[in-house]
């Protein structure tokens, strides 16, 4: 494990195989940690590594707990400033975060891969005065295992349709993986802007085009 | 160095610490414990004793008790700030005390305010906002510069430089506190010199090579998808009363009156006023006035 620092948190940056090639770098899912990812390196052609996001995993939680996707894509970037240029393959919050960190370092990511998972919805594209109440923020639920307890606000951050597409539109390469979920309106304007394709099929089928997509 | 003085400014007759989401925050009282509270949420880079002036005048007919707000003044600083965890401390406060209470911000304090009486109206008896109604629709320019047209990915890629710095940020001391009134000066020219070594008295702290702000460094430097135009939309479900204060003489950091006539539409129950002679730090620059005003509105 690396122990690499986003602000004032410590992260645990976790390398999962190391060989020449091109690299590769995990953000798990809502809830998840890197342990999810145990089973990538075989599907990838070159270095493997996957981050614990701040109050998951082996990493510390962020003191005041103003967790948003943001600031995990500076998790992220931590990550790459420490390992270099590396595609991305995101599980649900994590793939929000691989399609924020693409579209805004498009010179150090080739490519990402966006999976479904916990967290990939967010709390709508609006505020909704309706529904805006103190679940978004206060009472949000009880805590997930192994977490700090108000990463759960991660389920409730707007994602707007448009502000998703922007960074699609500057991501060099995406590819979507098609599941059996209705998906998010975010989800929907990025697959429908033309850097983003639809993921071939299983996992290790879409990481193998990822990886030829993008070397030389 | 000895604890300054300023005409009508009264030091809080109580102080202690609160723990929201695990965060030290700093809250004065003034007045009654067992009367109706009063709570009283400050403006960006401000900090709870800017109500020493406001307080007092309150403080015989209620409990007011003043908020400093997470990365401001003696309340801890955290890893990363956002607008909703401000409201969630707001919030954790009202609820503590038990019985509801009417809700005083400025600025950036009145639009958190107004959010806790949407999110929270069962602790809030009526609310008053002090010229916090957002940014203008084009958006926040930063202090002394200007707004920045570019898109989100390349803005978001500034965000991300940031940072890669920000473990090791910090505030340039200035040799002398005159120094710090002085620069804070600048962006408030309304706010009198005196006054402003008070308040910076306590929104300062001495280090080696001169004075700092207390405020973090780290605050204000977030990045998301919030935008103007969802600020007024979202009052219409206010189920509290409002007072809406500004000052009558131009500030620059006052919103043209027809964008705030706007938002404001949205409220269900409003009541407005105009204070002569104060610009957007109504409550410095005419705690009296402003007194007045509150005393009128919030039922003991």
């Amino acid at each position: 494990m690396i122990s690499i620092q986003h602000g004032r948190v410590s992260l645990a940056l976790h390398p999962l195989s190391e060989t020449a090639g091109p690299k590769l770098l995990c953000l798990h899912a809502l809830g998840g940690s890197a342990r999810d990812f145990l089973e990538t390196p075989p599907l990838w052609p070159g270095s493997v590594f996957a981050l614990d996001f701040a109050g998951h995993g082996a990493s510390g939680p962020l003191r005041g707990g103003a967790y948003h996707p943001e600031l995990l894509a500076g998790d992220a970037d931590a990550a790459l400033a420490e390992i270099g240029p590396a595609c991305l393959v995101g599980a649900g919050i994590g793939a929000y975060v691989a399609l924020l960190l693409a579209g805004g370092r498009p010179d150090a990511v080739p490519g990402a891969l966006l999976l479904p998972g916990a967290g990939l919805a967010g709390g709508g594209v609006a505020p909704d005065p309706e529904t805006d109440t103190l679940a978004r923020w206060v009472d949000f639920g009880a805590p997930l295992p192994g977490c700090d307890p108000a990463v759960r606000r991660l389920e409730r951050d707007i994602r707007p349709p448009d502000y998703a597409a922007a960074f699609a539109q500057t991501a060099r390469r995406l590819l979507l993986m098609a599941a059996d979920f209705t998906p998010p309106p975010w989800w929907q304007a990025v697959r429908a802007t033309p850097t983003a394709m639809l993921a071939p099929g299983d996992i290790a089928t879409s990481l193998a085009q990822l990886a030829a997509a993008t070397s030389g | 160095m000895t604890e300054p003085h300023h005409p009508g400014a009264v030091a809080p007759e109580r102080s202690r610490f609160f723990t929201s989401d695990g965060v030290r925050l700093r809250v004065d009282a003034w007045g009654d414990p067992s009367a109706t509270p009063v709570v009283l949420l400050h403006g960006a880079f401000d900090h709870g004793r800017g109500f020493d002036l406001l307080a007092p005048l309150l403080a015989d007919r209620f409990h007011v008790l003043s908020l400093t707000s997470r990365g401001h003044g003696d309340s801890e600083w955290v890893d990363s700030y956002a607008w909703p965890n401000d409201v969630a401390d707001a919030v954790n406060l009202l609820r503590s005390l038990r019985t509801p209470a009417h809700l005083v911000g400025h600025s950036r304090g009145g639009g958190q305010a107004t959010d806790v009486a949407l999110w929270a109206p069962e602790c809030v008896r009526r609310l008053v906002n002090i010229d916090g109604f957002g940014p203008p629709p084009e958006g926040f320019a930063p202090p002394g510069g200007s707004l920045d047209p570019r898109p989100a990915p390349l803005r978001f890629r500034d965000y991300l430089d940031r940072r890669r710095k920000a473990v090791a940020r910090a505030w340039r001391p200035y040799p002398r506190i005159e120094d710090l009134v002085a620069r804070r000066r600048e962006q408030n020219p309304r706010l009198s010199p005196a006054w402003l070594h008070y308040f910076l008295h306590h929104g300062a702290r001495e280090v080696e090579g001169g004075w700092v702000w207390k405020t973090d460094p780290e605050f204000a430097t977030g990045f998301g998808p919030w935008r103007p135009e969802w600020i007024g939309p979202g009052w219409k479900g206010l189920r509290v009363p409002m007072l809406a204060i500004v000052g009558s003489e131009p500030d620059s950091w006052r919103l043209p009156e027809a964008v705030v006539a706007e938002r404001l539409a949205h409220v269900p129950d409003l009541a407005r006023a105009a204070v002569p002679g104060a610009g957007h730090f109504v409550h410095m620059e005419r705690p009296r006035e402003t007194a007045e005003l509150l005393l009128g509105f919030l039922e003991p």
